[in-house]
């Protein structure tokens, strides 16, 4: 049911992850195998390798290994199989809501944080006085908040974890001005025939944008630019070009 | 204050955490806040792109702001 987040933008320890999507959960999560003198010594390796507790490991042993007839004739290495241990969602949630209420103890303001589980996230919620000092200005105090959670968290357990931190409904606030925004745009590109780039956006905002117009055959949209923010270019197409959206050439 | 808000977050992020080294230079309206980390985490606190160093500094704004005062982050090599 839990499954872990595969986005382009999580990089803690990216070699746990396939990129492709659609794989089980017990695949999406690799496993390492270890070869060393001893059991001991590979279960050091493995904790140092992963940056991981010993107690965070799931630990296979393959073989036990021998040290031979005076440590040098038929010596055969211990070999270990280990992978992170699968922390389950409602460990993930206390973790989250620890992480982010520590966070907010220095920022004076009277804070509650709630907390909920969702299909493919952790979503917390904080409830405070309103004054917006937790959004900031384009949501970034916000966004900051949810990216560190998320890349500590992750950290913690071993596996890349999607965290949404909210308030006053920011988020959902949010999504539908996007979506009312990516309207305008379409009428304005289909009234003048030209394309329109829009300001700097995250991914999120960029996905909203992206998602809206999808299946609209009278725009298409691109993202432009490097780094985490991007613009968006939504170009018209003429009609008899439409087929060719549709064939996705 | 500031300078905690700061060291917690550094540890959070790093593989050493005991060599996490924060230090406050407070001045009339703003303080420089001085983060050390050992060599090897220092991609750890700054980030790609510098995001995880521009995610802190605009949670250390936000918490500076509530006390009336001005923080700077620096990361020291």
């Amino acid at each position: 049911m839990w499954k872990p987040a595969c986005e382009a933008n999580r990089f803690v320890l990216p070699f746990f992850f396939g990129s492709g999507g659609g794989q089980k959960e017990d695949e999406a999560m690799s496993s390492l195998e270890i070869e060393e003198k001893s059991i001991e010594d590979a279960i050091r390796v493995a904790c140092e390798t992963l940056k991981l507790p010993r107690e965070m490991l799931d630990i296979e042993i393959i073989s036990r290994g021998s040290s031979g007839i005076f440590g040098i004739v038929g010596a055969k290495k211990a070999k270990i199989r280990v992978r992170p241990k699968k922390t389950s969602p409602e460990v993930l949630l206390e973790r989250a809501k620890a992480i982010l209420e520590e966070i907010l103890r220095y920022v004076k303001l009277p804070v509650v944080v709630d907390g909920e589980l969702r299909e493919d996230h952790v979503y917390l919620n904080i409830i405070s006085n309103g004054s917006g000092l937790l959004i900031g200005k384009k949501g970034q105090v916000l966004d900051s908040l949810q990216y560190l959670v998320s890349r500590i968290l992750s950290k913690q357990v071993g596996q890349n974890i999607s965290v949404v931190v909210d308030t006053e409904n920011y988020r959902s606030r949010r999504e539908e001005s996007l979506r009312e925004l990516a309207q305008k745009l379409r009428e304005k590109v289909k009234k003048t025939g030209k394309p329109i780039t829009t300001g700097l956006m995250n991914t999120s905002e960029r996905r909203i944008i992206h998602l809206a117009l999808k299946d609209d055959p009278d725009v298409r949209t691109k993202s432009k630019g490097e780094g985490t923010m991007k613009r968006i270019i939504v170009y018209p197409i003429k009609q008899d070009k439409v087929k060719s959206k549709r064939t996705g050439q | 204050m500031l300078k905690h808000l700061v060291e917690q977050m550094a540890k959070a992020l790093v593989d050493n955490p005991d060599k996490v080294r924060v230090s406050e230079i407070e001045g009339e309206q703003t303080s420089v806040i001085e983060l050390k980390v050992a060599k090897e985490d220092l991609g750890k606190v700054i980030g790609r792109q510098g995001r995880t160093a521009r995610a802190m500094r605009t949670i250390l704004s936000a918490a500076s702001t509530k006390l009336n005062k001005r923080a700077v982050l620096e990361i020291i090599e």
